[in-house]
This record gives C-alpha cells, structure tokens and sequence, in this order.
C-alpha cells in the first residue's frame, strides 16, 4: 500500500534508493528531515519528509491537506496539523518514517494548522478554534500519554495561527487572524468588518494572557511567527482589505516587549500583494526571513535595524526554515527546494521535486 | 486593428460595445478587461435595482403578473450575477461580497435553515440586520427559496412578514451590488496601471471555468467520483441550474473573450484565440438548447447526454485556456499563491 502510494506520486525508484537516516545529527537546526505538507500533481495529499538536500524522502498518505507542523525535542518524532479548517493532526515517527498517530480535534472543533512544544517535548500547544462560539483556544496535549487532551486555554479572540515557544520556556507567542471561519461555510470569511487580529504573550501554565498587540489596521490578519534567541519576534500579516492600499505587513516584537510594525519601501511592500507567509530566523545571526508567495519573492531582513537587506526573486515561496549555517531553506509552491543567503544574489535551487508545498517547513 | 477584428468576427461586436476600447491606440488588454466588466458590473446593479423595485411593487399589489415580474427580475438579476463571476478579486473580495450574492455550495442547507429560521421569527429583519446575518440569507439563493421552495407552499409570498424578509433581502441585494459597481470603477487606475492584474484576470477566468466544469456540472452530474445528485446544482429549486452556465459562458464572451483575444495577439498567437472563441460559441449554442433544469435530465437518458455534451465542451474550453493558452502566455499558477493559509 505504502510503495503503491508512492509510485503514484511518481516517486517510487527515489524512495527505493533511500540512503539511512542520521538521526544522530539531533540539533534542531541539523534536522535530519525537513517535514512539510505536500499536494502531488493529482492533488492527493501528503506529509513529506526531505532530507536537506531534497533528494532524499519519504511520503505518508493523509486524507486532508496539511499546513503547519512542529518538531517534538528530545525524540525522533514531528507532528504535522492539518491546515485550516482540519481536524487532524498526525505525529510522524522519523525513524521508522511511519506515522505514529493521528488525533482528532474533535467534535465541535477544528485546527488552524499550528502547534508548539514546550522545551521538553511533553505538552503539545495547539491554536484550534471551538466551533458553538468561534472562541480561539491553545489546546494542550500530553504526548508522554498518548496525545491526550489535557486543557484548553482562551485567547479571548478569533482566529489563533502559528504559535511560538519564548526563549524563556515559559511563554507562548501566538498570532491571532482575527478572522472568523466556520465548516458549514467552507473558507468564506464571516467577519471581515469586525475583524479584531494581535500578536499574543500568553503564559503556557497559567494560561493568563500577557499582551495583546494590535496592528495598525483591523483588517491585518496576524498570521505567522518566529522568535529569535534573544526573545525578539517578527510576525507577517496578511491584509484582508482593499488589495489597492498599501499597508506594513510585517510587526516587531523587540527584546524588551515594544511592538511595532516595520517600513519598508513602499515598493517593496506593495509587491507582495498582501500576504506573507513563513517566518524563519537564522538563529546564527540578526537575519530573519519571511515568504511572499503573492509576491514571488522572499525578504530577508535585520530584524535588530527594521530594515530590509534583499528581496530576491522566488516563485511561489512558500515555507522557510534556517540552514543551521545563517542561509535559509525555502520550499516553492511549484516545487523547488532553495537555499538562500543573505550573500547569494539568487536563491540556488537545490531540487525540484513533483510536487507542491504548502506554506510551511519544519 | 479594424481588419484583424473583422477577421476575429464576433469579436468585433463585443468590442464595440466597449467604450474604452476604440479610437484609442494604446488599448491594452487590461483596459479592455477592465471597460468590459465596468459594464457586467452595471448592469448587475441596475438589474439588482430592478428586483428590488420589482419585489415592493409586489408586495403592494400581490397579483399574478407582479408574480411572473418578480421572478423573471430575480433571474435576470441572478443571471447579471453569473455573467461577470469570473471576476474572483478585486472589490468582489471586499466583505466577501461573491459570498453575500450567491453562498453557494450549500450541503448543509445553511440558507433554508436560515430563510425558515427568520420567518419563524416575531419581527421580520430589516437591512441591517439582514447586513449582519449571515451570508446565507444575503443572496440570490435565499431569495430562490423564498419565490420556489415547497416550503412556501404553507406560507403565502405576498404575507407582510415574508415580503418583509423579501424586500430586505433585495435591498440588501442591491446596496451591495451598486457599491460593487462603485469600488470596480474606483479601482480601475489601480488595475490598468499594475501588469500583475493581467495574470490574476487570466487565472481567474481559468478557476470560474474549473468551477463550472468540476463543481456547477460535475458534482450534481456524478461525474466527480460520487453519484448523481440534483441538489448539488445552483438553483435547484427554481430549476435554473443550466440557465446560469449559459450565462457564465455569455458573460465570458462579452467581458472576458475581448481583452484575451488582444492580449494573444499581442503574443502573435491568434490562431489560439479563434479557437478558444469557437470553442466558447460552441459550448454556447449546447448549453442553449438545453432545458433550464439540471435536476430533470439527471432522471432523462436523452437529456443527460446533452447536458454531457455540455460538460465536455466546458471541459474542452477549460483545458484550452487553462493549459494550451496559459502555456503560451507564460502563464505559471501558484499553490499557495492562490490559496494559501
């Protein structure tokens, strides 16, 4: 079944000529397998598992598009979420290139395709959305007993997406969308009038809220994060209003707690055509990237100055991680594998694969 | 220019019926694009203002002609709708207003729980609360079940609180459709001014189409891997499904056809526009000898083989643009760029 399900996706010999994994290369930014949620050309859908290099890799069958997922420190395991508005998530087993588990949502609940754990790799933190009242939850799992539910946290808000782990294990950081969905009403947006989006500090134990930024314009849906080693966050939007107004599309949550929202050229911004998608620091230095698949580019940024260092060309850029060595990985929607640096001029292509990336890396 | 449009034939009169696009050398696609839909979108407002006008006149004097007006200025003003749904961004995106007029594939039966839950209500909405609700009782569709559903068989149309539901709904209708028609013309110097809009008009067109063939035809039809289901059409109820594919389809010719067809000449590739204007006329005259319902030739062996011969001319007309005509334009569609999270 499972070397059917490859074959079809046409990648049958590729995974034959599998070479062992190196799981002994445990830090994080040496993952041995890059995951990410993938569509083929037929538009079955997949968790792939690619090795750095993307000429190595493996492909587990699910039966919803997937969008985010998460690593689970101190083991062999990833857990990939189903993208909004999924019900499941699946826990992948690196080792034995298995899946491991799926968990439901359950009923009257759904993902929106993020999730974290805490340092060490027990209590899994998902945003989900509580259907009877639109309310935003972070759910909480415990993955020493099976995934079992264990609370849910509010977040007095609509709409949760990626969230964070601070440097200081304590703290989650949460982009809340501001935008109301609903099963019955596939992805038609019910709330873009009244749409209340932030960037949130919530206490992982307490569940208490500690901050809730607010961008500048309540249409900017604040999606997608990352967090760099001295605590700073960058956040991108995605603006659901009028797509001839130019708005910042990109936030800053500094070291000591200030929020604000970066300018950049006004070209540049209006370029991306309302939308980012991945954040990704470099965790060697002030470098941070983030993906406009709109805009067929990445940007690459300081995130200490504000101030934008390059924004080559990339189509469809979808999700970025570091390299481990300050460049950049970053998967295409069409396909490729890049490698970017804040000292090449262009991406390089590392491989192109036959199939499709969803936004994200892991 | 006037020879090559006469050797594009049909072409010449839709383009006539462009403002923009005459007596201007420097006509670009996008402006004709951009003049073509500035007409769909009039129209859609004046003929939403029709129903509305339409639905209190027969709530003042309940007869059978004000009957027959009603529904005939329903259909045309649902059919305006479908001519220009192939423009999927721009203010149509706005408050999800594509949502508001037609919310629609509804498996739950959102917008009959929705109808039959307001007019169990003690007061009837007015337009705000109607602005409010949910997009389920905005559209077309609420007001299709209102004027056709057995459901109403119990309830007579012309009882205030159902023409109350009634006229809020079509002046809601109607508020939208002439902002719609406002914010197009306020956007046109944004449109015509950034060359991106030329592929995002052109994947557009190509996902209405994929709509049309997989969603509008295929699903009700059975012909995407689960059996035929009649409520899966647009408009079962008042039995207009195939009505509004021919007005995709017109709204093609007219709003889409004009600016394509410069664009691949600009792009020396004429011969591929012929043939996506033929394939389109074809697709046409099947779909107009059709019967109005889709429901009825799922049951009929003859018919069901012409609303086949439909499916694969969409189909045809789908692959030409989506594959053969993309392809020689460069054209490359995004995964996430076009649906992302």
């Amino acid at each position: 079944m499972h070397r059917r399900q490859l074959l079809k996706a046409g990648l049958g010999s590729v995974a034959m000529a599998m070479t062992p994994l190196s799981w002994s290369l445990p830090a994080r930014e040496e993952a041995a397998w890059l995951f990410s949620a993938v569509d083929d050309p037929s538009g079955g859908h997949y968790i792939a598992g690619v090795a750095p290099d993307g000429q190595t890799r493996f492909m587990i069958e699910v039966p919803e598009r997937c969008h985010g997922g998460c690593l689970r420190p101190a083991s062999r395991q990833a857990v990939l979420f189903a993208r909004r508005p999924g019900t499941r998530m699946h826990v992948i087993d690196g080792d034995s290139r298995q899946l491991a588990h799926t968990i439901a949502a359950g009923e009257g609940y759904h993902f929106y395709g993020h999730g974290v754990f805490d340092p060490a790799g027990r209590y899994l933190y998902v945003t989900a959305n509580r259907l009877e009242d639109s309310a935003g939850l972070v759910r909480v799992y415990d993955a020493a007993n099976d995934y079992a539910h264990v609370r849910d946290m509010p977040l007095a808000g609509i709409g949760p997406h990626e969230l964070r782990l601070m440097p200081d294990g304590d703290t989650l950081v949460i982009g809340l969308g501001g935008i109301r969905t609903h099963p019955d009403y596939g992805r038609v947006k019910l709330n873009l009038d009244t749409m209340a989006p932030a960037l949130m500090l919530m206490d992982r134990h307490s569940g208490e809220i500690l901050a809730r930024h607010e961008p500048s314009h309540h249409q900017l849906s604040c999606r997608h994060l990352d967090v760099a080693a001295d605590g700073t966050v960058i956040a991108g939007y995605q603006f659901q209003g009028p797509e001839w107004e130019t708005l910042p599309l990109i936030c800053r949550l500094d070291a000591d707690g200030h929020f604000s929202e970066l300018t950049l050229p006004e070209e540049v911004t209006a370029s991306l055509n309302q939308y980012t998608a991945s954040v990704a620091f470099s965790r060697i230095s002030d470098t941070v990237l983030v993906t406009a698949p709109r805009g067929n580019r990445v940007l690459l940024l300081d995130a200490t100055q504000g101030k934008l260092v390059a924004s080559p060309a990339l189509p469809d850029a979808a999700g970025a991680r570091c390299d481990g060595n300050g460049g950049f990985l970053v998967s295409s929607g069409q396909g490729g594998l890049y490698r970017v640096t804040p000292d090449l001029a262009m991406p390089e292509l590392l491989a192109s694969l036959e199939f499709r990336w969803d936004n994200h890396l892991t | 220019m006037i020879a090559s449009l006469r050797r594009l034939g049909l072409l010449a009169c839709a383009l006539l019926a462009a403002p923009l696009s005459l007596g201007m050398e420097t006509t670009t696609p996008r402006d004709m694009w951009f003049g073509a839909v500035e007409q769909q979108y009039a129209e859609l407002s004046a003929a939403s203002e029709r129903l509305e006008a339409s639905a209190a006149r027969f709530c003042q004097a309940p007869d059978e002609a004000h009957k027959q007006r009603l529904e005939d200025d329903w259909l045309s003003a649902y059919q305006a709708w479908q001519a220009v749904r192939f423009i999927q961004f721009g203010p149509v995106e706005q408050n999800s207003r594509g949502w508001q007029l037609q919310f629609w594939p509804d498996r739950k039966n959102l917008v009959g729980r929705k109808v039959s839950g307001w007019l169990k209500a003690p007061d009837a909405p007015d337009v705000q609360a109607i602005a409010n609700d949910s997009v389920a009782i905005q559209g077309f569709p609420a007001l299709e079940y209102l004027l056709y559903d057995d459901a109403m068989d119990e309830q007579v149309l012309s009882d205030p609180a159902v023409c109350d539901l009634m006229q809020s709904i079509t002046t809601h209708l109607a508020d939208t459709t002439s902002a719609l028609h406002r914010d197009w013309q306020a956007f046109g110097e944004h449109y015509r001014n950034t060359p991106r809009y030329t592929e995002t008009t052109l994947a557009s067109a190509i996902q209405a189409l994929e709509l049309l063939e997989e969603k509008r035809l295929g699903d009700p039809m059975g012909l995407q891997g689960t059996s035929a289901n009649g409520y899966l059409a647009e408009a079962w109820r008042s039995g207009h499904s195939v009505r509004l594919v021919e007005s995709t389809l017109e709204g093609l010719r007219t709003g889409f056809l004009p600016g394509l067809s410069a664009l691949l000449r600009e792009a020396d590739a004429v011969a591929l526009a012929e043939a996506f204007r033929d394939q389109l006329n074809d697709a046409l005259a099947q779909a107009s000898e059709l019967q109005p319902g889709l429901v009825p030739s799922l049951e009929d062996e003859e018919a069901f083989r012409g609303l086949q011969s439909l499916y694969l001319n969409i189909s045809q007309l789908r692959h030409l643009l989506g594959n053969e005509i993309a392809a020689e334009l460069g054209l490359v569609r995004g995964f996430n760029s076009s649906d992302g999270d």
